[in-house]
């Protein structure tokens, strides 16, 4: 009798421990909108080592890809709000997107931000066979006309960016001042400015580095304050323009938008963890990036002021995409 | 530094076990991978990836490749098997592997396929070693108007895969066009037949409708009559392919090597159009050419060789000029750069060592993959002996999770099932299936590329006509309509009589 009570006990003392569990107690799915090999999935699956060992619970990374971001972020505006799906949100995605684009099936307020931890500076760039060598320059071409730009996508940042990058620089109308190319992925949109078909494009530094390394194309400018390795061109602030300071590209996580707090917290104690990691840091710096970690709050304070200068230029310049 | 001082310093970067062995390992993986329906090469490449970053930069691209070629290659087991594509560039394979595996010559097919796809591998790795340079800076003169001629070129093969009847191969490719405007716009970013479905932004899957559109009618004729193959001989893989059918397919697979070589070194159009293309030029080449379609070995070897050769080429911008041809060499080129090393024209400087040791890298890789591959078929080919009741519920559960596993999502999966049902309507119609695919394929490159034309001339048309290469492609797609409209009109006179 007094070994069946012991049983009982413990089967009872198991059972509330088991309804007193905390998150996670099971795996977390990542979902990830991006394709294999982009600047996202890397991001992600570099984060995806430390940030498991801070989890303690596997971590199931997800490629949901489609419509420059929108069905990943659809997969998991539409899940559960129990921090067992969550999703790498990306400037593209969550800045950009919804800035110009009426009819997404989402808003920013159906998610709700647990960190950003990685900057990716913008640099605008263009071939040596151009002959432009200066911002000067190339505002001088675009004022003479027969200047176009390259991006990876209608409302991706590559499209924001050349139409924000002529108007600080003191072009009224551009979109009737410049051609904007669109094409289909990043790696497109740069073989597009090398073989001619555009003039320049502004994008991820990391997504030009190589071809800066190898003198096929001419850095002219870098969005943020402090310069960039291996680009030798001015920053925006050595510019005068510090507004483009707003115009960088981000990595982050964030869950549906009925996230509980305690859930929130503990991404942010995680991430913290997850970004002390020496290898995570030697691996995205090298590739151009720069990590900055932010807490729930501040993530949240950023993507929003982001948002809201996109928006702005967008309703400026009547680039809303309304269909 | 010397050209032999080059290939040593190469041949001492890579004459390690480890690198050997990543190359080896890598090529497994490939052929099992490409050979499981939905988990295509790109897959395979991708899964592996986070597998290299701890190794030596030589030894994990070495891997990547492997893992790549084995791929391309694996996919067309399946697609003899089971008339399912592992990987989309093994879609033209099925053409005349399947109706070969039918008449209970797997063996032969597969082992067609093999040494096709090894001479074309070596062929386009060739090309990249003495021509990468050459070829690079021909790829950078396609800007949007020569792919646009290209590509109105490439849309003629549909006549050649079209069997029998033009106006049905017209129809299925009209079907296909329709299908591939889904999605969102390129210009605009507007919405296009997407009905609100966010599922429907971006396009419907092109693995889901790979998948659907050849191996399900295969499996909803079975489900619905269950008796009908009795009797035929689909036994047994038993028979091999021989010096003689190597041969006389010879003239083929080069040429689909050399289509495989230009269109890899082009960057963005990938192994399926090239495939398509060296098989529909074979079929008008060749002697044979009513048994296409109905399980002519040359067809099998075409195939195979204008896929194949495209993976060593697809090297050349990627390793000459840092530009990603596909979405594989997209994901290769994050693994260069995950290890500092940036491809381009620098590498030749600076890298030259590791460049030279991918080339060595490459020429074992045509050796390994015939090994490799002559025991995969070997394993494999039992496949076709296994009872068709059997089979078809096990292909049909590969390819629901084949199809679900590439974008983790159920809809996909609905997209076969009714691609499925397409397909199998346009199978009791006499309707071919693969005209619609090349129109899927080409359809938006074909777009795409005339909007950026005319956003690049303001609306000018004489834009497509502005250099040698256009009024080139121009001058083939002009020769190929006369070819065609004279063969519909000697077919409808003969009939007439």
């Amino acid at each position: 009798m007094k070994k069946l009570s012991v049983v009982i006990g413990v089967a009872l003392a198991t059972l509330a421990s088991v309804a007193h569990a905390e998150y996670p107690e099971r795996a977390v799915k990542m979902v990830i909108p991006y394709g294999a090999g982009g600047a996202t999935d890397i991001s992600a699956r570099t984060i995806a080592e430390p940030l498991g060992n801070a989890v303690g619970k596997p971590l199931v990374m997800a490629n949901v890809t489609g419509a420059g971001g929108a069905t990943g972020s659809v997969s998991v505006q539409n899940a559960k709000a129990d921090g067992y799906t969550m999703l790498f949100a990306r400037v593209g995605s969550h800045s950009v997107n919804p800035a110009m684009k009426a009819t997404l099936p989402y808003t920013l307020d159906d998610f709700r931000f647990v960190t950003v931890y990685e900057i990716n500076p913008v640099a605008c760039a263009v071939t040596p066979a151009s002959g432009i060598k200066s911002m000067d320059d190339l505002i001088a071409k675009v004022k003479e006309g027969g200047v176009s730009y390259s991006s990876s996508g209608v409302g991706s940042l590559l499209h924001l960016a050349g139409a924000m990058v002529l108007k600080e620089f003191g072009i009224d109308n551009p979109l009737e001042a410049a051609v904007h190319i669109p094409q289909k992925g990043g790696g497109a949109a740069a073989t597009a400015v090398l073989n001619g078909t555009a003039t320049f494009l502004c994008t991820n530094s990391s997504a030009v580095a190589g071809f800066v390394a190898n003198e096929q194309l001419v850095p002219l400018m870098v969005t943020t304050p402090e310069p960039v390795v291996g680009f030798d061109a001015p920053t925006a602030n050595d510019l005068g323009k510090p507004a483009l300071n707003q115009l960088v590209g981000w990595t982050g996580i964030a869950g549906p938008d009925g996230l509980p707090d305690d859930v929130a917290a503990k991404w942010g104690e995680w991430m913290a963890v997850a970004t002390e990691d020496a290898k995570f840091n030697e691996t995205m710096t090298s590739r151009g990036s720069v990590i900055q970690l932010m807490n729930p709050v501040d993530a949240n304070e950023f993507i929003q002021t982001q948002y809201e200068t996109f928006r702005q230029l967008v309703d400026d310049l009547g680039m809303r995409i309304e269909g | 530094m010397s050209f032999i001082d080059s290939v040593m310093a190469g041949l001492s970067l890579v004459s390690s076990v480890e690198a050997f062995l990543a190359l080896f390992v890598g090529i497994c993986i490939g052929v099992v991978g490409g050979a499981i329906p939905g988990l295509s090469a790109t897959m395979a490449v991708a899964l592996t990836l986070p597998f290299t970053f701890s190794m030596q930069p030589i030894t994990g691209i070495l891997l990547l490749l492997g893992v790549y070629k084995g791929g391309i290659f694996g996919g067309s087991i399946p697609a003899i098997l089971i008339k399912t594509p592992g990987t989309p560039a093994s879609s033209a394979t099925i053409l005349d592997g399947f109706p070969l595996a039918e008449k209970g010559e797997a063996g032969r097919a597969l082992g067609m396929a093999l040494w096709a796809s090894c001479t074309a591998d070596l062929v386009s790795n060739l090309a990249l070693i003495f021509f990468a340079g050459f070829l690079a800076s021909f790829a950078l003169q396609f800007g949007p108007p020569e792919f646009f001629a290209l590509i109105l070129f490439s849309l003629t093969i549909i006549a050649g895969v079209s069997g029998d009847s033009l106006l049905r191969g017209a129809i299925a490719a009209l079907l296909g066009l329709l299908l591939a405007t889904v999605g969102l716009d390129l210009v605009y970013g507007t919405n296009r037949f997407t009905f609100e479905d966010p599922n429907l932004m971006g396009g419907l899957n092109f693995i889901a409708v790979l998948i659907g559109l050849f191996a399900l009618p295969e499996i909803i004729a079975m489900a619905w009559n269950p008796v009908a193959h009795l009797g035929q001989t689909r036994s047994l893989g038993k028979s091999k392919v021989t010096i003689t059918d190597y041969k006389r397919s010879f003239k083929s697979i080069v040429r689909g090597s050399l289509i495989g070589v230009f269109l890899g070194s082009i960057p963005g159009i990938g192994a399926a159009p090239s495939a398509f293309l060296s098989y529909s030029e074979a079929r008008r080449k060749s002697p044979n050419k009513d048994n296409f379609g109905n399980g002519e070995i040359e067809g099998v070897a075409a195939s195979e060789a204008g896929n194949n050769g495209v993976a060593g080429a697809t090297l050349i911008p990627l390793l000459a000029l840092g530009i990603p041809g596909d979405v594989i060499t997209a994901i290769i080129i994050g693994a260069f750069m995950v290890h500092g090393l940036q491809p381009g024209p620098m590498m030749f400087v600076l890298n030259v060592d590791i460049v030279y040791g991918l080339f060595i890298g490459l020429i074992v890789s045509s050796v390994f993959l015939f090994l490799v591959g002559s025991v995969a078929i070997k394993g494999f080919k039992f496949v076709a002996d296994v009872p068709k009741r059997i089979l078809m519920p096990a292909v049909l559960v590969l390819c629901i999770y084949g199809v679900f596993a590439v974008n983790n999502n159920i809809f996909d999966v609905g997209v076969m099932f009714a691609m499925g049902w397409v397909g199998y309507v346009m199978m009791r119609m006499r309707v071919p299936a693969a005209p619609f695919l090349i129109a899927f394929i080409l359809g938006p490159l074909l777009e795409d590329n005339f909007r950026q034309a005319m956003l690049m001339s303001g609306s000018d048309p004489m834009i497509l006509i502005r250099g040698p290469i256009t009024w080139f492609f121009w001058t083939l797609t002009v020769i190929a309509l006369v070819a065609i409209t004279r063969t519909v009109v000697k077919g409808t006179v003969t009939a007439g009589n």
